[in-house]
């Protein structure tokens, strides 16, 4: 097989390439969930200002190319004398914009709660943290589980463009792989089934998740 | 004056960025919604073989990274085919078949959308094929579709900063060139990230108003 004699001999350079992309996703998810869920409770708020700035931070950052806010924050940050590597930077602007849509998601998923089952809740007295984690939280994740997997898709595929600011990450590393072995073709046609194989993998286990949180529903 | 100062003659260049970006986003989404469409409709007749290409094809296209298969097309179909390839016609190629895929996807709930009901009273009226496709199927269709398609086309004119990457002259590369030679990234992304943001507002607007257009034949208007 021509594919696998061109890989062959960088399998363990493209896994180290793929360490970083899986490190580089797992921390910009965890980043991209904190700042989503500061933004979805600035967007439930009353006060005009705080839900103004949150709603202007997730219209900017969703309409801007992700390729620009990485360029702005790689070539901007050392102008304020924060001087930290490439990496660091990718994961930053990874969580930045992950955020923007992360903010959707929980928004989405807190505003399908019926007031009255929070009320309930109250009256059988639960008490704040009880109805939080018991009740607001198994509801709002069965229905967020899908298009938050859809986030962490697109955060995956968005990873790739970390190449393009000497992250060497999984496409990072196929790029040296290319130009060392000069047989492009085969090096990224491999990559690029990878890619679709990772997530088409990760979007059956969302779906398993899915279905495993909805299996008390009927219908549904 | 400094050569690192920006002059008048920046603002030309950007302008021709942004020529380059729309330019190149109107004509890969003509050719991409062609192409979706004509995919559509072969995966409704069922014409034998076609439907898993089809569908492995377009869902290898959606779950991987564009820039990925920039690379793929630019690189390595040159190398592997032996032909020449500019940036340019890279680009065009790739991101068609890329909005192609999410195009199709969209055509094809639009047609699932309809009732069988539908189609089989107007074969019952006499109609024949093409009849049923022009006069049934793509009304209803298009006007289930549009919402959606104008949130992938937003999605897809950001997509198109990552052709700088392969040297197409488009406004990011013009961005690049910007920040190298004046050394103030802050403003350059700044203003490139601005004009991305008010063509994006305004291609959703559009869309807003094109959707609300076909959405008006569809509501029931009384006798």
């Amino acid at each position: 097989m021509r594919f696998w004699r061109v890989i062959e001999p960088y399998i363990g350079f493209l896994l180290q390439g793929f360490a970083l992309t899986i490190a580089a996703c797992l921390l910009a998810i965890a980043g991209a969930v904190l700042l989503g869920a500061l933004t979805a409770s600035m967007r439930s708020s009353g006060n005009k200002l705080v839900r103004g700035i949150a709603n202007a931070y997730g219209d900017v950052f969703r309409n801007v190319p992700f390729l620009v806010q990485l360029f702005f924050f790689f070539y901007g940050l050392p102008e304020l004398g924060i001087y930290i590597g490439a990496f660091e930077t990718g994961v930053i602007a990874m969580s930045i914009a992950g955020g923007a849509f992360v903010s959707d998601v929980i928004l989405s998923g807190i505003l399908t709660i019926d007031a009255g089952v929070i009320d309930a809740a109250k009256v059988s007295g639960l008490s704040r943290v009880k109805i939080f984690t018991r009740i607001v939280l198994p509801i709002a994740m069965r229905v967020s589980v899908r298009p938050m997997g859809s986030v962490l898709i697109n955060l995956v595929l968005t990873s790739s463009i970390l190449s393009t600011i000497t992250v060497n990450e999984l496409t990072g590393a196929a790029k040296i792989v290319a130009a060392t072995t000069f047989k492009p073709f085969e090096v990224y046609a491999v990559l690029l089934v990878l890619y679709a194989s990772l997530t088409t993998l990760l979007s059956f286990a969302i779906s398993a998740i899915h279905h495993r949180l909805n299996r008390f529903m009927t219908g549904g | 004056m400094r050569y690192a100062d920006f002059t008048p003659y920046d603002i030309i260049l950007l302008l021709q960025g942004l020529g380059v970006t729309l330019a190149l986003f109107i004509g890969t989404t003509l050719i991409g919604l062609a192409i979706g469409l004509l995919l559509a409709v072969v995966h409704h007749y069922r014409i034998p073989g076609c439907r898993p290409v089809i569908v492995v094809v377009t869902e290898a296209l959606k779950n991987s990274p564009v820039l990925v298969q920039l690379f793929l097309v630019f690189f390595g179909i040159p190398a592997f085919l032996h032909i020449r390839m500019t940036p340019v016609e890279a680009a065009t190629l790739t991101i068609s078949l890329n909005t192609a895929a999410f195009a199709f996807v969209i055509f094809r709930s639009g047609i699932e959308s309809i009732d069988r009901d539908q189609i089989e009273a107007a074969k019952v009226f006499g109609l024949n094929r093409s009849q049923i496709l022009r006069l049934v199927i793509a009304p209803q269709a298009t006007a289930f579709a549009v919402g959606p398609l104008v949130g992938i086309l937003v999605n897809q004119l950001q997509v198109t900063s990552l052709i700088s990457v392969i040297g197409v002259f488009d406004l990011t590369k013009i961005g690049n060139i910007l920040n190298l030679r004046t050394l103030q990234p802050f403003i350059v992304w700044a203003v490139i990230g601005l004009i991305y943001y008010i063509a994006a507002k305004t291609l959703a607007h559009v869309g807003g108003r094109i959707e609300a257009a076909l959405r008006k034949s569809v509501k029931w208007g009384g006798i």
